[in-house]
């Protein structure tokens, strides 16, 4: 296979003065063309991830403290800030979780998206407005002409999240972010964007990584999912392997708790617990204080084991199964 | 049956923006919400669905009052809140408690969690400064946050985790009328199925009337007793959830049902992709305003308008031809799961029933 567009290894990230890793060791690979899903529970540090390759963590109090992220053969965790910006809005564009938190409410939102086009592509302010405009009807804003002069709080929810996916995609990213992209779309625009964010990719090659919490998206797009619990990655595979062959407790759990369009139930399934506090974390398996499958081998950290190519799982008692036959014979 | 109690009606409500003025004539308006009617029952889970911008938040800034109609009138417990003066409007707002789309900018940076969930009793005078700690932490463990987290900001949180902190704001109160806009969205799955059970177990044990609107079809099929759909400002079809999903009436309601994005790898059919522009709220089509992109568009539809009227099931649709279209609905068996996952969820809920069963009493899950 070719060399991948973005190796990332042992990432973690923690804020000053604690122990605890928000990101953990957290390692994968993405190549051109390739989509990979992260799932997770709210919290579980799929932004954190997403920012750190960005180099936009909250710093201080988050940091780095751990791991590499080449992009092209060079770390991103390593690069001097003006190198970084650089590839920034250009080789590599994040679509953020809350677009009021990356659009400028003091600027029209056609003038956003132009300056960034300017910036990396060094085209006239003209060509760049035409580009604005072009990417602003490409993402279905209707009446694009009308709405270049908006600015942000003029605009709806979904639309605020549409200027802004128009904005990073406008450059042709190499590598593209989506942190919940269309969580704030209907799901007529939704499927407008995902197919307009696959046309790019046919068209460019480029790779993404998507974070969504529809199961729905993630069957659609994803090449590779990762699923995440409390900083970790706790299983890794393609979307075939997830879907069909899900073999953590918690991936299983989630996929339990999603409502079915099928039959109505009278009540959703739930993960028991809440993700314990930093200090009440138990050593090992993080996600042991709310398995049903834990016993006193989870007290010692689980590593990523392959169960079958490209397919890893970090737990003890994988395959379940294997679990269940011991306790009925024991 | 008895005749239906309603809380909260909107009539002939509409709220107009303006967007650009230019130099001569006249300015060019949105039309957000543009002549609405509904009557939302005491006691029930109402859900308002839609394209982007079709005017559901500002609909449902309109029926708490977060913002003026152009036209119209909302009648909460009989009493026109449209047109009350602000001095009443504001006893009132402890009955109606809003959850905002984004949770980041509805919350104030500079208060603490705790503050921020305590400040809607402090405002109301609610308790004691004892009881209103007391009931942070009781908001704060029923939305699943840790209790200790009341004195952290709300950037310290996760999209999700704020959401919930926003929904725990909005109870604060002791609402009658809880409307959330996108309450679920920014939440995952798991958390979203408890934050779902605890909106219904609440709605259960206040009387509440829940108005949500959500953009996740899966939910609103699960929590809705009755959904309405809009399209550019107005009400296209309106009926009880089971008739909405398994026989919609409305072409764009068939439209929104096969555009879900299925939880199966190579399940999509395609591109479920609704044809043509996408509509110009500014510039509004003639006749149906969903004709340019409807599929089964006539003459009769670019030029008449059609009105709102009954359907089936006691719901009201607006199409020309809801009679005579057979339109899809929900496939029946639109989310299968493969054997393999099928076995792994099995002994996933075995193990759920011998864990809980070892640990009783159990603690609460939800
Ligand atoms: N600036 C910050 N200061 C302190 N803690 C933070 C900060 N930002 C995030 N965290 C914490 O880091 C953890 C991971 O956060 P992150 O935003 O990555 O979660 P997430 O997986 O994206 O969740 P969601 O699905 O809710 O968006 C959370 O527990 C959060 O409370
Ligand atoms: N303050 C405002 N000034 C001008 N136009 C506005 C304003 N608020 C909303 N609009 C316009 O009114 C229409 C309806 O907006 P609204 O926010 O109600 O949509 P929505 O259905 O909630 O969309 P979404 O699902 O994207 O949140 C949109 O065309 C929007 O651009
Ligand atoms: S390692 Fe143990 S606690 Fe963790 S998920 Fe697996 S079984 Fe559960
Ligand atoms: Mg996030
Ligand atoms: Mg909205």
């Amino acid at each position: 296979m070719s060399a991948p567009l973005l190796d990332v290894k042992g990432l973690s990230v923690r804020i000053a003065g604690t122990s605890r890793d928000l990101v953990a060791d957290v390692s994968f690979t993405l190549h051109p063309g390739e989509t990979l899903c992260v799932v997770g529970e709210s919290g579980c540090g799929k932004s954190l991830t997403a920012l750190s390759l960005m180099g936009l963590l909250a710093s201080p109090p988050l940091s780095v403290t751990g791991g590499e992220a080449l992009f092209d053969g060079r770390d991103l965790l390593q690069m001097p800030l003006d190198q970084l910006q650089a590839l920034r809005g250009d080789r590599m564009a994040m679509i953020f979780q809350e677009p009021m938190t990356s659009l400028n409410p003091a600027l029209r939102v056609g003038d956003q998206i132009a300056e960034s086009v300017q910036r990396h592509q060094g085209v006239s302010a003209k060509a760049a407005r035409a580009r604005a405009l072009e990417m602003l009807r490409r993402v279905g804003i209707p009446a694009p002409e009308s709405r270049l002069d908006a600015y942000p709080h003029n605009l709806s929810g979904g639309m605020r999240q549409r200027v802004m996916i128009a904005m990073a995609l406008a450059n042709d990213p190499a590598l593209l972010l989506a942190d919940e992209p269309t969580t704030a779309l209907d799901v007529t625009i939704q499927a407008q964007i995902l197919a307009l964010m696959r046309d790019l990719q046919a068209q460019s090659g480029s790779a993404m990584i998507l974070i969504t919490h529809d199961l729905g998206v993630v069957a659609e797009m994803a090449d590779k999912v990762a699923v995440m619990y409390a900083g970790r990655i706790v299983e890794f595979g393609t979307v075939a392997q997830i879907f069909e062959d899900p073999q953590h407790p918690y991936t299983i759990g989630l996929m339990s708790s999603m409502p079915t369009l099928g039959q109505r139930v009278a009540r959703l399934v739930t993960i028991p617990g809440v993700v314990p506090q930093a200090s009440q974390m138990p050593p090992g398996c993080r996600f042991a204080s709310r398995c049903p499958f834990a016993n006193a081998s989870c007290a010692k950290t689980p590593d990523m084991t392959e169960v079958a190519t490209g397919h890893r799982v970090a737990c003890w008692q994988v395959p379940l199964e294997a679990g269940i036959d011991q306790r009925v014979s024991a | 049956m008895s005749a239906p109690d309603y809380i909260l009606e909107a009539s002939a409500l509409k709220r107009q923006f303006e967007v650009a003025k230019p130099l001569f004539g006249k300015a060019k308006v949105v039309r957000a919400v543009d002549g609405v009617d509904l009557k939302i029952a005491r006691g029930e889970t109402f859900a308002i669905v839609g394209e982007s911008g079709c005017g559901k938040s500002t609909l449902a800034r309109l029926l708490v009052r977060l913002m003026t109609p152009t036209d119209g009138a909302v009648i909460y417990e009989g009493r026109n809140i449209a047109s009350i003066p602000e001095q009443e409007m504001r006893d009132l707002r402890r009955e109606l408690q809003f959850i905002f789309q984004d949770p980041f900018s509805s919350l104030n940076p500079r208060m603490t969690v705790g503050a921020l969930i305590e400040e809607p009793m402090r405002v109301h005078r609610i308790g004691t400064v004892a009881q209103r700690r007391e009931k942070v932490a009781a908001l704060l463990s029923r939305v699943g946050l840790s209790p200790q987290i009341a004195d952290r900001y709300p950037h310290e949180f996760s999209g999700g985790q704020r959401q919930r902190v926003g929904i725990a704001r909005a109870l604060a109160s002791g609402p009658k009328v809880l409307i959330g806009d996108e309450p679920v969205s920014a939440l995952d799955v798991s958390i979203q199925a408890q934050v779902v059970n605890i909106l219904e177990d609440l709605k259960q044990e206040f009387g509440l009337t829940l108005v949500v609107i959500a953009h996740d079809l899966a939910v609103v099929r699960h929590m809705a007793d009755r959904v309405a759909v809009m399209y550019l400002g107005e009400i296209v079809e309106l009926a009880p959830v089971d008739a909405l999903f398994d026989a919609p009436r409305h072409p764009y309601t068939a439209a929104l049902i096969a555009a879900i994005p299925v939880p199966q790898v190579g399940a999509r059919k395609a591109t479920a992709k609704l044809e043509g522009d996408p509509p110009n709220p500014i510039d509004l089509p003639t006749g149906c305003r969903f004709h340019p992109r409807c599929p089964h568009a006539t003459d009769l539809c670019r030029t008449s308008k059609p009105t709102l009227r009954a359907r089936d099931a006691g719901g009201q649709v607006a199409c020309h031809y809801a009679d005579e279209l057979t339109l899809d609905g929900l496939s029946a068996g639109s989310d299968t799961r493969s054997d393999a996952a099928n076995a792994r969820f099995e002994i996933y809920r075995a193990a759920r029933a011998r864990s809980e069963g070892a640990n009783a009493p159990a603690t609460t899950t939800t």
